[in-house]
């Protein structure tokens, strides 16, 4: 895999204040990178600088080799960019829009139509090319601004929160279209949502006030990304007789009924819960432990991480938001 | 890419009623000055006419669309930055391969093409009445080359205020700001009488005057160009300015 983006001691301040500080990235093609943070941590002003929009204060980016700071021209060549807002212009149809993008990132005359077809067909606007933006609901609006971004076919992509404000079928569609895109390039995107970058990206970096707090590959071909579930048992055995099972490395005990056990490799989960289930015990929970990323992150937020982790309380919607979309 | 920018901007002026309204209302306001200059002209004996209706055309047509030119710039050009920095079209821009330069000359060359074809209006009533009578051409040309440069230095006004703000209201009223500055500015009334000639030389309109008598100075494309670039170049330092933030 060859390198498409690297960037060293990233730092911009504005005024006093450091809005991002000794960021250190590196990016491979068929990577999808997740900027994960709350809001404020600094992920669009990171994503304004690699898309050339924002100068930094301080540190360097190269797009495969080429100097995006002091000779920006030959290095946005390579990158697509689709800012928070999609950047449409209201008073054009999709197709005049599109060929007008095309224009601006300089694809040759002879391939534009050409390129328009693609990006349509990609990003599901196929039928569209005649509606007039102003026209368009926020969904096709998104894909609109991801045809935009690809319509050159750059190698880099940079996706600020793609999927904001959009509802869960728009959602879908949306990561769906970047999982495809993935394939061709390199990608990153930012989210305040970990289940938005749980369901996409292979690499999360976490980032608070500017500052690279974690950084982590995403193993999503895994049952969980460490073999640890939680469970609930409305009859608690001795845990011995939990840790006897043979699917279970290890167990420990947490709140009343609460167990944290550890699965020996390529244990099967539904043996487990059939097993636990013909014990008699009350089987009420079983759910995927959290992540060492999960726990970064709502560390971050403020904290509601350990007593989740250690089988206090139920919970609260964000936890559940980030295990909507699941590891599995 | 300076083309497909202008293009983009021509194109979005005449996808809306603005620019097709400026032009028509320009039409209807000049032809009826075009029929009163005819009439004062035509009802004077011959002993009586001073000078011919050419210069007549020139002085009164011309002068009167350089100043539509003035009040329509500002509307025109309010948007043409600040607009695209409140909807984040900018962005767009910004993460394309395209130097500020060629953004700024490709957003200058989208609002001067309109900015030509008023100018070119009060050419077109004139040469109506070449059909009827000798018409002194040459006095046309640099009256129409008058209005040109003084648009075009309105539209780089327009073009500057425009990159101050996200907020085109406030762009136009920057820029009617800067234009009735620079159009008042030698009405000293006798205070600044020491810097007369420096207060006459900041003043548009003491220039157009020039060309709208048929004489073609240097000094006076000189003061044009001046302005134009100075204006341009201001408005690429904020945009530079901004990306620096």
């Amino acid at each position: 895999m060859d390198e498409l983006l690297s960037v060293r001691g990233l730092g911009r301040r504005y005024g006093t204040h450091p809005a991002l500080a000794g960021v250190d990235l590196q990016l491979r093609r068929g990577e999808v990178l997740g900027l994960l943070g709350p809001n404020g941590a600094g992920k669009s002003t990171c994503l304004q600088i690699l898309s050339g929009n924002l100068a930094p204060s301080s540190g360097e980016v190269q797009v495969l080799g080429l100097d995006l700071i002091h000779s920006p021209c030959p290095a946005k060549r390579h990158i697509g960019y689709l800012p928070e807002r999609p950047p449409l212009y209201s008073d054009m149809r999709v197709d005049e829009y599109l060929a007008y993008c095309a224009r601006l990132r300089g694809v040759p005359r002879w391939q534009r139509a050409e390129a328009v077809d693609w990006a349509k067909a990609r990003c599901g606007l196929a039928d569209a090319g005649s509606r007039p933006i102003i026209k368009l609901s926020k969904g096709y609006r998104q894909r609109l601004g991801l045809a935009q971004a690809i319509i050159h076919a750059p190698d880099l992509v940079i996706l600020d929160e793609p999927t904001e404000g959009l509802d869960p079928v728009q959602i879908r569609e949306v990561r769906g279209l970047i999982r495809g895109l993935a394939a061709d390039c390199g990608l990153i995107l930012s989210s305040h949502i970990l289940s938005e970058v749980q369901a996409v990206c292979s690499r999360v970096l976490i980032l608070r006030d500017g500052r690279v707090l974690h950084q982590t590959r995403l193993d999503r071909d895994a049952q969980t990304p460490n073999g640890r579930y939680l469970v609930r048992l409305e009859r608690a055995p001795q845990l011995r007789a939990l840790g006897a099972l043979p699917e279970v490395a290890a167990a420990e005990p947490l709140a009343a009924g609460r167990f944290r056990i550890s699965l020996h490799p390529g244990a099967s989960l539904s043996f487990l819960a059939k097993r636990i289930v013909e014990s008699g015990w009350g089987l009420t929970e079983l759910t995927p432990d959290r992540t060492d990323l999960e726990r970064v992150f709502f560390d971050i937020l403020g904290g509601e991480s350990r007593g989740g982790a250690s089988g206090g309380g139920d919970p609260g919607s964000a936890m559940q938001e980030a295990r909507e979309p699941g590891w599995a | 890419m300076i083309l497909v920018i202008a293009r983009r901007e021509w194109q979005a002026s005449f996808l809306s009623a603005q620019a097709w309204t400026l032009l028509a209302a320009s039409q209807l306001i000049l032809a009826w000055i075009f029929l009163r200059v005819l009439e004062g002209f035509s009802g004077l004996q011959v002993a009586q006419r001073k000078v011919g209706i050419t210069l007549e055309l020139s002085v009164n047509l011309f002068s009167f669309t350089a100043v539509l030119v003035l009040l329509a710039v500002p509307l025109l050009s309010m948007r043409i930055l600040s607009g695209e920095f409140r909807e984040g079209t900018f962005n767009l821009l910004g993460s394309a391969p395209v130097r500020l330069t060629e953004i700024l000359l490709g957003k200058f060359l989208g609002l001067a093409a309109i900015v030509i074809v008023m100018g070119l209006v009060p050419l077109e009533i004139s040469l109506w009445l070449g059909l009827a009578t000798d018409l002194d051409l040459g006095l046309l040309a640099a009256a129409t080359l008058g209005v040109w440069l003084s648009g075009l230095m309105f539209a780089a006004v327009g073009l500057f205020a425009s990159s101050l703000t996200t907020h085109p209201g406030l762009a136009a009223v920057a820029s009617y700001g800067i234009l009735l500055l620079m159009s008042v500015i030698n009405h000293t009334g006798g205070v600044w009488s020491g810097g007369a000639t420096l207060f006459d030389w900041l003043a548009w309109n003491e220039h157009l005057f020039w060309l709208l008598q048929g004489v073609v100075r240097m000094s006076d494309l000189l003061y044009f160009l001046l302005f134009t670039t100075f204006f341009l170049a201001l408005a690429h330092r904020r945009l530079a300015n901004r990306r620096l933030g």
